[in-house]
């Protein structure tokens, strides 16, 4: 299956597989394992595929590194390795790529992601019309299920499913409005 | 409401409640609401905090399952490349493609000469100035002489995935296979790769200078 163009070149020019000593692969692991998780939970949305895509990381990397490369070429070379296997997959589950890991993230051109993506969500949210924030609100911050927002909003509980679907769509377009 | 767009809130249903979403087609037109939807859950208390069992777990499972790779120190000697590289083109030359884990074999004793095979000169030293490669291709092996300031390696210039023949990118200072989208470095080792199986190392090829010709051990 090919993956789509520009998801496949993990690794760019990075030089982290000279070296001949052993790499302390546990200090590795215990410097990386939050942020790699952190990265992938919020391309996923959920644990269980969060877990295993972190568990596909360094299960695939840490046996290619050696003690040469510097910590930062190890930390990209980790989310080079990150940004592969989610592409994988989307392209695997869904068929198309509903998030992607920048290919330049972490150098200085492409800084990293916000720790706490909070505010920016609550500025996507502050910036919906107020039905599209409530079900948002509701569904994603209080977790609450269709059946709960829908009687919360006095709708129906397929109305707030059609509200949800139209209120993604608009935050998307925000979000992207606010990149730009 | 579409059955698509039910498919789509199903979907949106598993992701909230933290289970993993199913597979679902034909979602391109609703690839931003998906997108959404995953950022969107980055909001919810304790989003993106690993649970430590699973921290504890993989830590485990990573030993378990890869232990002997990383932590195994191939450090090796003039003699091991040597031989293992003589090897390494006895064995491409018959067709066989070699693992990484051949590297870090036990070193045969002496310097190994495999049977039948010969010093075979592959290039004039002065085609291949300090920092460029050269590939060549002598009927037997398929390989790439690099020169590293003034010191020449020679590797197999066969992808070890199914054998397609790589290409040599001078540019980007890699070979890439036109097969799958890999890519090794001129040491050898795999840059990236597409595949998810496990892409073993190129086997590097015994190499020497002889009356400035490049010679590679070859059969």
């Amino acid at each position: 299956m090919e993956p789509s163009s520009g998801t496949d070149d993990p690794a760019g020019s990075f030089h982290v597989i000279d070296g001949d000593r052993p790499l302390d692969w546990e200090a590795v692991y215990r410097e990386n394992i939050a942020s790699i998780y952190r990265l992938l939970y919020y391309k996923v949305g959920n644990q269980p595929d969060a877990e295993d895509l972190t568990s596909q990381v360094f299960l695939d990397a840490l046996p290619r590194l050696r003690s040469g490369a510097s910590r930062g070429e190890i930390h990209m070379y980790l989310r080079a390795t990150a940004r592969t296997v989610l592409a994988t997959h989307w392209q695997r589950r869904l068929g198309v790529q509903v998030t992607t890991i920048d290919e330049n993230i972490g150098s200085p051109e492409a800084p990293e992601p916000p720790a706490d993506p909070l505010p920016r969500i609550r500025r996507i949210l502050s910036r919906l019309p107020a039905n599209y924030r409530r079900v948002l609100e509701l569904r994603f911050l209080e977790r609450q299920s269709v059946n709960e927002t829908a009687a919360q909003m006095g709708i129906s509980a397929g109305n707030a499913r059609v509200v949800q679907h139209r209120a993604l769509q608009r935050a998307f377009e925000l979000g992207q409005e606010m990149v730009s | 409401m579409s059955r698509r767009e039910r498919r789509i809130s199903r979907w949106i249903d598993d992701l909230i409640r933290d289970r993993k979403p199913r597979r679902l087609r034909g979602a391109q037109q609703e690839k931003d609401v998906l997108a959404a939807a995953v950022e969107m859950r980055s909001a919810s208390a304790g989003a993106g905090l690993p649970d430590p069992r699973f921290v504890e777990s993989l830590r485990q499972r990573i030993a378990r399952e890869t232990q002997g790779e990383v932590a195994r120190a191939p450090r090796l000697s003039r003699r091991t490349l040597l031989a293992s590289g003589g090897l390494a083109a006895a064995t491409a030359a018959a067709g066989l493609i070699l693992g990484e884990r051949f590297a870090s074999a036990p070193a045969p004793p002496g310097e190994l000469t495999p049977e039948g095979g010969r010093w075979v000169a592959v290039a004039d030293v002065a085609e291949v100035p300090a920092g460029t490669a050269k590939m060549f291709d002598n009927g037997s092996v398929r390989g790439l002489v690099v020169n590293n300031a003034g010191t020449f390696a020679a590797l197999s210039a066969v992808c070890t995935h199914q054998g397609c023949l790589l290409r040599l990118n001078a540019d980007a200072k890699r070979l890439d296979c036109p097969c799958h989208r890999a890519a090794f470095a001129w040491d050898g080792s795999v840059l990236f790769k597409q595949m998810p199986d496990a892409l073993p190392s190129l086997p590097r090829l015994a190499a020497r200078v002889n009356e400035h010709k490049i010679e590679v051990l070859a059969v």
